[in-house]
């Protein structure tokens, strides 16, 4: 049996509801099938009354073997570092996140806002919010660069505004069934399993993409990279692979994706002009151009393969 | 393993932490406190920022209901620079906001709402055996069903909006998807799976069109006695157990009810404006002040912050007000001074009264005469309220009522999306004021915003929990839970489970916890997580 405390900061219950989608396995199974045993989760745990507080405590001192704390949301430090703006069971939740964590066998930080801090660190982040292991891209965070858990790992960062289902309970199922040294991280402490491809793998506009065809909203085909701030080709996650709710994901939908899984999100920090809208220099190039390549030889290519005739009759998408 | 620790319930109550102080005395709530016990200032992060940064952003203020601040943002971008909405546009935006309200209401029901009338305090009720068998958390008959039903809709959404939570796919002009037959045809599909497997077998015990011919207190009692089926449904069962459980005689509130109405009529609003919005609403709003109703102006909403850890100001419509600024003196529950501030919640008062929001409120403005012919017009609550008056029991069955309506809402939506035409219509950016509405699962929502130079100079949100959970205002006045809860008689001051139901009747998106206190003496007796 695997024991798994689940906390919320600054959270907007956003990966909580996601989770709650899941199929394989369901939140059910979860525990019934693989042992999972959840201690305390704020929407699905029991009604314990000032139990909880004294079931942390009982964490804290090893009385209750904490094997996994889950943490959802930001870790809010303001005002000045004191983290009272966001009390729990009658103390700041910085301070019992600081205690649990020392304590737990893994530490798994879900969501945008618990691995870098998310929208509630972006300037001039008013709560004072950071990530677990990182804000934004910068190593530290909360519980600092140096920072392992009681089996040896950093923080493992399961990001995404929301996490995928799937991302959280595999994670989950693979630490209880003794798979633990199969998570392999990258530099940003995500599990390789999930965020090695980008998303534009799987995407059914790659030929456009490759055509430079434009994508627009309300209508079909086309890339949603030259206008519309796509990120697929700079995102790490498997949003195309694995889809969403069973149906869907955000490119299939005509929906550009907004990098939820990578560090900068919301990326340019929501300024003028960055918000939906390919951000460009001299207004052509596009400023962030697809992960591995040399932003002069990218715009080399594109510059002469947008010359190219293309066959733009393949864009059109029946209805 | 034990029971206990299977009690998992996929719930709604998240989202912060609330925390209820309430006094009592020879067993009845005297006075009531309620105080939100987190802080993250979105709107802060907005000002300065894109004018489009609340189609990201605000969604992420509350997962549960992500879709329903997404279509304020995109409806306040609208009024504010004028766009033209295509019927297509209009309906799928209705379409996303319909299934995130009914995902919303057997998840509730279940995982929030009913495992409280297993508790023992019913035990000796003829109907509680079976109220467990059902109701139980997690190990419940329809626990399950209703749970796994629930997760439906949001499938519809994703089929739109590429995911749920958190899509950004209404935009100022439209919505950025242009769905195909299969998509239309996929999501008739997944909400036909929704009525058979659990709206109409489990929940009503009857065919939709039977049960919409209900319409008054007195049909209803008839539906539930009209066969063994329907007697017999969760709906059925849930009627005669809150009847005989007493439900129907506590938790009362404020009296006055607040909606912003929702779902835009397709060809009503194609050049959306603040002033064309109420006519346009096929979910009707308006402010029922116990005895009249009012035509909906958002020019009457004011905010209070006396009680707020907030710096002070007067009194002031969002559009007027300045951006928050956080006090330093934030205090847990059991060391606070309720005369000064106390919650990170405003107060916010329609024509200074405080007001409840919630299916309720939707309901007794569905029941309003004067509604146009398109509009949503059931006088089903009109009655009740006059028989029953406002209760825990009430509240309940207004949010379970509106499954049927809306279901058939969205199949005739998604029948009317003409995939010929526009989805999109290219904006033309401009500063200026907006405002945007709807109705969240839990009640009225809406977004208030100001475009100057380009990005945002302010932005204001107000939810349906901060009308609910806010606290007292300037003048003293409770808040709707907190008024709700006075008067409120608790058979056990150890496990009171009536403070528990007053509370989750309004669904307020935060984690509450009641801290019960001896009036006298001021000592705490017990302290529960709900
Ligand atoms: S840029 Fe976006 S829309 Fe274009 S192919 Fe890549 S993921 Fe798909
Ligand atoms: S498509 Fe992009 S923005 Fe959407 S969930 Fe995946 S990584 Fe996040």
């Amino acid at each position: 049996m695997i024991n798994v405390l689940w906390l919320q900061g600054g959270a907007c219950s956003g990966n909580t509801m996601s989770f709650l989608n899941a199929e394989e396995p369901t939140v059910v199974e979860l525990v019934t099938d693989f042992g999972i045993n959840i201690l305390w989760h704020p929407s699905i745990g029991l009604e314990i009354g000032e139990q909880v507080s004294d079931l942390l405590k009982d964490c804290i001192s090893k009385k209750i073997q904490l094997d996994i704390l889950v943490f959802e949301g930001s870790i809010v430090q303001g005002p000045n570092g004191k983290g009272t703006m966001n009390y729990f069971a009658d103390r700041p939740m910085m301070n019992w996140v600081k205690e649990l964590s020392e304590v737990a066998q893994f530490t798994v930080a879900i969501g945008d806002c618990a691995t870098w801090g998310g929208i509630p660190a972006v300037p001039p982040n008013p709560s004072e919010s950071t990530g677990m292991q990182f804000l934004k891209k910068d190593k530290g965070g909360f519980l600092g660069a140096d920072y392992k858990s009681q089996a040896g790992l950093p923080v493992i960062n399961i990001p995404g505004c929301p996490a995928h289902p799937d991302w959280i309970t595999q994670i989950l199922v693979g630490i209880a069934t003794g798979r633990a040294k199969d998570i392999l991280l990258d530099d940003y402490h995500r599990p390789k399993t999930f965020f090695t491809d980008f998303v534009q793998a799987g995407c059914p506009n790659v030929n456009n993409f490759a055509q430079k065809v434009d994508g627009h909203f309300g209508k079909r085909g086309g890339c949603l990279f030259y206008e519309v701030g796509c990120r697929g080709p700079m995102t790490h996650a498997s949003c195309n692979r694995i889809l969403w709710n069973r149906q869907s994901s955000k490119t299939r939908a005509n929906h550009p994706c907004l990098g939820c899984t990578e560090p900068g999100f919301p990326h340019h920090d929501l300024q003028k002009g960055s918000v939906f809208n390919t951000m460009k220099y001299l207004g052509v190039f596009p400023q962030d151009v697809p992960t591995g390549q040399s932003k002069l030889l990218y715009y080399a290519r594109a510059g002469w393969e947008k010359v190219l005739p293309t066959n733009k009759e393949l864009t059109v998408t029946s209805k | 393993m034990e029971s206990k620790e299977l009690n998992i319930s996929p719930v709604g109550r998240v989202e912060g932490d609330l925390d209820v102080k309430v006094y009592m005395e020879g067993g009845v709530v005297t006075r009531a406190h309620t105080q939100a016990a987190m802080f993250r200032g979105f709107e802060k992060i907005m000002q300065g920022k894109d004018p489009q940064s609340g189609l990201i952003v605000t969604p992420r203020i509350c997962g549960i209901c992500g879709g329903s601040h997404l279509y304020c943002a995109s409806s306040a971008l609208d009024t504010a620079w004028k766009t033209q909405l295509s019927p297509n546009a209009l309906l799928l935006r209705a379409i996303g906001q319909a299934t995130e309200t009914i995902q919303s209401i057997p998840r509730w029901f279940y995982a929030i709402f009913a495992t409280d009338m297993a508790n023992k305090k019913f035990a000796s009720k003829p109907l509680y055996q079976e109220v467990v068998k059902r109701f139980a958390a997690y190990v419940g008959t329809s626990f399950q069903k209703g749970v796994t039903a629930s997760g439906r809709p949001v499938e519809v959404y994703a089929l739109f909006g590429g995911q749920w939570p958190h899509s950004s796919y209404m935009v100022p002009g439209g919505v950025m998807c242009a769905p195909t037959l299969k998509d239309i045809t996929r999501a008739h599909a997944i909400m036909n799976q929704f009525r058979n497997d659990w709206l109409e077998p489990v929940w009503l015990g009857c065919s939709i069109e039977r049960y919409l011919q209900v319409k008054s207190w007195d049909d209803l009692m008839a539906w539930v006695d009209e066969n063994e089926s329907q007697r017999n449904s969760d709906l059925g069962l849930f009627i005669r157990a809150s009847l005989e459980f007493g439900l129907d005689t506590f938790g009362q509130g404020v009296g006055k009810y607040l909606a912003f109405g929702t779902y835009l009529h397709k060809d009503r609003y194609n050049r959306p404006t603040i002033e064309a919005r109420n006519d346009a609403l096929i979910s009707a709003g308006g402010f029922y002040d116990g005895e009249n109703y009012h035509a909906l102006d958002h020019m009457q909403v004011s905010e209070h912050v006396q009680h707020t850890w907030f710096k002070d100001h007067a009194p002031l419509h969002p559009w007027e007000e300045p951006i928050p600024t956080p006090v330093e003196t934030s205090t847990i529950l059991t060391e606070t001074d309720f005369d000064g501030k106390y919650s990170w919640s405003k107060s916010p008062r329609y024509m200074e009264h405080a007001a409840e929001a919630g299916p309720l409120s939707r309901v007794i403005m569905a029941a309003n005469p004067a509604n146009l012919e398109h509009q949503n017009r059931d006088p089903l609550f009109g009655d009740i309220m006059k028989e029953k008056g406002p209760s825990v029991f009430t509240r309940t069955l207004a949010r379970m009522h509106e499954a049927p309506r809306i279901y058939e809402y969205i199949n005739e939506w998604l029948g009317q999306i003409d995939l010929d035409a526009e989805f999109y219509i290219k904006p033309e950016e401009r500063d200026g004021k907006g405002w945007g509405a709807t109705e969240a699962a839990r009640g009225a929502l809406a977004h208030w915003i100001e475009i100057k130079n380009g990005v945002i100079e302010n932005y204001q949100v107000v939810a349906p929990t901060t009308w609910n959970v806010g606290p007292n205002d300037g003048e003293g006045k409770p808040g709707p839970i907190e008024a709700a809860l006075e008067g409120t008689e608790i058979e056990d001051a150890h496990d009171p489970v009536e403070v528990g139901m007053v509370a989750r009747s309004f669904d307020s998106c935060l984690v509450c916890t009641v801290h019960a206190h001896d009036a006298k003496d001021e000592k705490e007796l017990a302290r529960f997580k709900l």
